[in-house]
């Protein structure tokens, strides 16, 4: 089986800071990662390739920098790598992105070899859509599955895929070539071998395909190509609160202020009530 | 405004905005009930509707739907668009999703809802793709701009301290999702009228993927989402003893247990429990946060609790600035004590309470 993952090079967002002073964020140093929800779709690649022969692709659209997260999944064993990217593919939304990326796996099963099958992660920490696996499935009409679990092969171009819903679980037959899109913690991340990311790097192994190789319209692609539009934005506005803060001698202390101000507040005295059964 | 088609990409129908209308809701059925989120996003449906002065329609595909069509009427549609069909018994996505793109092809709606279940996930985004669409995910709000008609679409982008205003002002439909829980199922009106209209589709078979089987999931519902007092154990707990500590918290006050990331991340709590951002969004009377920090991402899931209760250790802990009663303190002293007094009260009713309270007026 030949198996695209797509991967994204994300800040950190965990690193993100407030600044309380400006009211805003604090982005300047904020290192980025490969999404940590990919890494578990790039696990599912690679079992699926040790039952099956053949090889994993990971795929990013991305400013060049990615190459590191690119490098770090080829140290986990992934085959090969392309990085996307290309001035004009900034400012993308995820229609834009998709458009982008599914033409790289067109080109990859018209230069490499036929695709089986795409793999995602199930959402990015900076902009958690889900969007971007669901549109590279409609663009190359694949069928696809969201929220998957497990995934065995039967054989031939069939795949077990077991998927959950908010209160069902699902098995399902499908016939590759398909996208699935990885739930969350799903497949735990082998580690990365640094023998081989470092030998990735000093191979160069990672591919670079700019709009000179995919030659997509200008029109169709990153900022110019996004259906949608961030008309503004603003700090979130903040719900009022009455902020009292005790500081109490001990538990004691601290347990009955906590009580004195539920009987006194209009609304925790309906909890109170529920706990004596009755009137105040 | 009026759009340059030679400006746009040309896989893009060129179309103007003014060709579009009305406010579509896409209604989620399973065994013969309507979805709970899928009927919560007929309330921003009724808002937008409103502020332009257009109708707001449910559409409801699947196999013997028919009968619920009337009830999506009495929770505030105008109007119902129904595909019943033998072929729409399993759902498949893109045959989902393809009877909706059939649909909205024909009836051109200005705007689609969907919720975000993990199904609307699937669904919602390869019917904007198919339509070539613009879709905004996770919105926490929608809003028009009174002047171009757009419809923006809000979200906290990134890391829930900001609001997002997306539009799409060269394509229609505009499509959204908010996750399940932002908003309320709009009242039920007994008496409310519209119209039912019944169409055929061309209802395309998935030839690739086969439903094996489904087991439905016996796990224990947190029931967050509905709980009017929530006790929420954060990193701060350190271990799952702690949390044991405040289900009993929780269990004497009427309530259920919830969860930071943090806390679900060290395996001390079901993902099912996470409040926030990527969990889920509640709106108790009464949410007690215990040894949790106050990010952003958590806030943004209890932005509609009424009152907000915090213990935490550190006096510089941001929440403290986003809670109504906070005390300083180990939670390995506070819950313990609050635990003993609140059941003193419970044994000792009125009495125990007025001693209690001749200290602390
Ligand atoms: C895209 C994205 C989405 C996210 N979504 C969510 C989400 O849905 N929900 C969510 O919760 N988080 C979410 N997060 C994570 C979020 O940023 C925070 O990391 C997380 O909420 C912190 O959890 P916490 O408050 O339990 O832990 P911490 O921030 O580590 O805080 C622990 C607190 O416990 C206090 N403490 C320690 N010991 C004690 C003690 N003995 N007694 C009392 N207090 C004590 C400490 O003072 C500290 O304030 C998201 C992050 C990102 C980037
Ligand atoms: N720029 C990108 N390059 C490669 N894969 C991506 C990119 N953006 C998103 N993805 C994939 O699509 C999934 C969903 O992303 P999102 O729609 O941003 O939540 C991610 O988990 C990735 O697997």
């Amino acid at each position: 089986m030949r198996i695209v993952v797509g991967i994204k090079w994300v800040p950190n967002t965990q690193a993100v800071r407030f600044d309380p002073e400006t009211g805003t964020l604090i982005r300047k140093g904020v290192p980025s990662i490969v999404n940590p929800h990919d890494l578990p779709a790039v696990e599912a690649a690679l079992r699926l390739r040790e039952k099956t022969g053949g090889e994993v692709i990971a795929i990013s659209m991305a400013p060049p920098p990615a190459v590191k997260g690119l490098e770090l999944v080829l140290g986990m064993g992934v085959d090969r790598a392309i990085l996307v990217t290309d001035r004009a593919f900034a400012g993308a939304d995820t229609w834009a992105t998709s458009y982008v990326l599914s033409h790289a796996i067109r080109k990859i099963a018209a230069e490499i070899g036929e695709v089986d099958l795409a793999i995602f992660g199930h959402e990015t920490i900076d902009s958690s859509t889900s969007h971007v696996q669901a549109q590279v499935a409609s663009w190359l009409d694949w069928p696809y599955l969201y929220y998957v679990k497990r995934v065995e092969p039967v054989g031939g171009k069939l795949l077990r895929v077991w998927r959950e819903l908010e209160d069902y679980e699902e098995e399902y037959e499908v016939e590759t070539p398909a996208v699935l899109s990885i739930a969350i913690k799903a497949f735990k991340p082998r580690p990365v071998s640094l023998s081989s990311k470092l030998r990735a790097k000093l191979e160069k192994r990672v591919l670079t395909w700019t709009n000179a190789d995919l030659k997509l319209d200008p029109r169709c692609v990153g900022l110019k190509g996004s259906p949608t539009i961030v008309a503004k934005t603003i700090d979130m506005p903040e719900v009022p609160r009455k902020k009292e803060v005790y500081r109490p001698k001990d538990g004691k202390d601290a347990a009955r202020w906590i009580i004195a101000k539920m009987v006194h507040d209009e609304k925790l005295r309906e909890v109170l009530k529920g706990l004596v059964g009755g009137e105040l | 405004m009026k759009v340059e088609c030679d400006k746009l990409c040309p896989e893009w129908p060129c179309e103007q905005p003014e060709e579009f209308k009305d406010v579509w809701v896409v209604v989620e059925a399973e065994e013969g009930r309507l979805n709970e989120a899928s009927l919560q996003m007929l309330t921003p449906g009724r808002t937008i509707a409103d502020k332009l002065k257009e109708s707001l329609v449910g559409v409801l595909i699947g196999h013997g739907v028919s009968q619920l069509a009337e009830d999506v009427i009495k929770y505030g549609a105008d109007r119902v668009i129904v595909v019943d069909d033998e072929r729409l018994s399993t759902y498949y996505p893109r045959v989902f999703g393809n009877v909706v793109v059939e649909l909205a092809r024909k009836y051109k709606p200005s705007v689609i809802l969907a919720a975000g279940t993990r199904r609307g996930r699937e669904f919602a985004p390869y019917i904007a793709n198919a339509l070539k669409a613009g879709i905004t995910a996770d919105c926490t709000d929608f809003d028009v701009d009174e002047t171009t008609r757009d419809v923006l679409l809000i979200r906290p982008p990134f890391a829930a301290i900001l609001l997002a205003y997306i539009k799409t002002p060269f394509r229609r439909p505009q499509i959204g999702t908010a996750r399940p829980n932002v908003f309320p199922v709009p009242r039920r009106d007994e008496g409310k009228k519209g119209e039912v209209i019944f169409e055929k589709a061309n209802v395309r078979e998935e030839q690739k993927v086969r439903l094996i089987s489904r087991e439905r999931l016996e796990r224990a519902k947190s029931g967050v989402e509905k709980a009017s007092v929530i006790v929420s154990g954060g990193r701060g707990i350190g271990g799952p003893e702690g949390m044991k500590l405040l289900a009993k918290l929780a269990e004497l006050l009427g309530g259920t247990l919830g969860a930071s990331r943090k806390a679900v991340d060290a395996g001390w709590a079901d993902h099912e429990m996470q409040v926030g951002q990527t969990g889920k969004s509640v709106k108790p009377i009464l949410y007690l946060a215990v040894g949790i920090s106050g990010s952003a991402q958590h806030m943004l899931g209890v932005r509609e609790a009424q009152r907000i209760i915090a213990v935490n250790i550190d006096p510089e802990a941001p929440i403290f600035a986003q809670a109504d009663y906070s005390v300083v303190g180990d939670y390995r002293e506070v819950v313990p004590a609050l635990i003993e007094e609140l059941e003193k009260i419970k044994k000792g009713g009125r009495k125990a309470l007025e001693e209690l309270l001749e200290s602390y007026t």
